[in-house]
């Protein structure tokens, strides 16, 4: 208990005694932090739009014309018992023909009502985490084996760009991320070293009286778990602050949930503990 | 004053055959043999260059020597002993030559420290502070900081210092160097209370002390050999 009150007098007296550099500290940091939140909050809803988009690709296997229709049943069956497959619709040569009048319209169709050249086909879903292009492939040659399947049909071309585009934006993210928190890092290193540089001469003589390294350093751990965390979690209150506030209708933006940005806040205050140990550690060598 | 306590046979200080050269390779101790049992006191007098501060260094760790024992409190003192003379550093007090005040920390945090290091209860840091403040005169003063101190105001507080926790050995590196005789006569007669209590004093100074404190022994250094 003594040596709490001690560190905490300590930890007060640093922050007291060097007010503009703690405001500045807290708030470049906060800044850094919220551009890191900003980046988060992008990632997640490009990564949602990205979902969004893919759930609506669908698989069309198309069905032989010399198939008997009894069969039909059996190879839905198949089908559905395939992984990752969620639904399988049979798609009709009669509801094939209403698709394409809808498309194209029924005027360039007038006169050959009597003709119909499409094929009967399934149309498939997939869970979520099945549409991947490597994971259609492997379900596009697995249904290929089933007799009677004629072709299948989906777009392979779309999803191949669509992953690669994902794959580059995650690659920058995680580039500029670490950047964000290399910032933050070097920030809350330079931040606690120069709250300790005046305070060498003291430290020596704390040395001289028997203090140990970690006496010492604490209250510089703690002043940085706090300086770094609650600058983090200021940046969370901006950003809950102007969602709150504003309004976006064209895409959803994907907020972490509550849990994520404790524990990233939490994460934060680590690191600024770090950065205190190592900002104060030469002074006590 | 309270006693430290006893046990009249422990040695201090020993040091057995020190070596020590300087950077620059010159010898500064030769082969130097010492000791001082608890209670004794000791004056080294030597003039400026004679190695009194190294031997400061040496007996609280933050010089080792290149051959020899040097042990405090039948502890070496050695390299990578760093818990062993954390906790011999807690057992001395030390006033001038590498010992200074805590800049960033007032008269009253300055003289408490070594009671913080101690863990005594806060009750108890107040009653001890308030005897130190009283006995040096230095109430008024409680709440400043170093840099607004006296030379003389600033060796008082060092003096509360190095014997608020009842440290079983002061060690004193040119204790009463400019001070005026009035403050001298003053903090002659704190040392002398602080020897008959029982504690230890080693005093390095490179004059000759006016007079003479009780149960000492007084050596010269010079050219490396103490005498």
């Amino acid at each position: 208990m003594i040596w709490m009150g001690h560190v905490a007098r300590e930890l007060g007296r640093s922050l007291y005694r060097n007010p503009m550099t703690a405001l500045g500290s807290f708030l470049s940091l906060a800044l850094v932090f919220l551009l890191f939140d900003l980046f988060w909050i992008s990632a997640g809803t490009v990564d949602l739009f990205y979902s969004e988009l893919l759930s609506q690709l669908k698989m069309e296997v198309f069905i032989a014309r010399d198939m008997p229709e009894s069969d039909l049943e059996e190879m839905q069956r198949r089908i559905m018992t395939m992984e990752g497959v969620t639904s399988v619709e049979h798609v009709s040569q009669k509801m094939a023909r209403e698709e394409l009048t809808r498309l194209i319209g029924a005027d360039l169709l007038a006169g050959k009502d009597s003709a119909n050249p499409l094929p009967q086909s399934f149309l498939l879903t997939f869970d979520g985490e099945h549409l991947s292009q490597f994971q259609l492939e492997a379900t596009e040659d697995t249904v290929l084996q089933i007799p009677g399947v004629s072709e299948v049909f989906y777009s392979r071309i779309w999803l191949k760009k669509a992953e690669s585009t994902k794959a580059i934006l995650g690659d920058i993210g995680l580039v500029l991320g670490g950047l964000i928190l290399l910032t933050a890092f070097l920030s809350s290193i330079n931040f606690i070293r120069l709250m300790t540089r005046a305070r060498a001469r003291g430290f020596q003589q704390m040395l001289l009286q028997g203090a140990s390294k970690w006496f010492i350093s604490l209250p510089f751990l703690l002043e940085g778990f706090i300086v770094a965390g609650v600058s983090a979690s200021l940046g969370w209150l901006t950003v809950w602050y102007v969602h709150t506030r504003i309004e976006i209708t064209v895409i959803n933006i994907v907020i972490p949930p509550t849990s994520e940005t404790a524990l990233f806040c939490l994460v934060a205050g680590v690191v600024g503990a770090i950065s205190g140990f190592l900002g104060v550690r030469k002074m006590v060598d | 004053m309270k006693r430290a306590s006893d046990n009249p046979d422990e040695k201090l200080i020993e040091l057995s055959n020190v070596c020590l050269k300087s950077d620059r390779d010159e010898m500064i101790f030769r082969d130097m043999d010492f000791s001082l049992r608890r209670g004794e006191s000791a004056v080294i007098t030597g003039p400026a260059g004679a190695g009194k501060t190294s031997l400061v260094e040496l007996l609280i760790g933050t010089r080792f020597a290149d051959s020899g024992l040097v042990a405090l409190f039948g502890h070496e003192v050695a390299p990578r002993k760093r818990s062993v003379i954390k906790k011999i550093r807690r057992r001395i007090g030390g006033v001038g030559g590498v010992f200074g005040l805590i800049p960033t920390y007032t008269v009253a945090e300055n003289i408490v420290y070594p009671l913080i290091l101690a863990g005594m209860e806060k009750r108890d840091r107040l009653e001890r502070l308030f005897a130190m403040l009283t006995e040096f005169s230095l109430l008024k003063q409680s709440a400043d900081y170093p840099d607004h101190l006296t030379r003389v105001e600033r060796a008082l507080v060092q003096f509360a210092r190095a014997t608020v926790a009842d440290q079983p050995l002061v060690l004193i590196d040119e204790p009463l160097a400019g001070l005026d005789t009035q403050t001298y006569e003053r903090i002659f007669e704190y040392l002398v209370k602080v020897s008959l209590s029982g504690r230890s004093m080693l005093i390095l100074t490179s004059d000759v002390p006016a007079r003479e404190l009780p149960r000492v022994k007084n050596y010269n250094l010079g050219k490396g050999i103490l005498t």
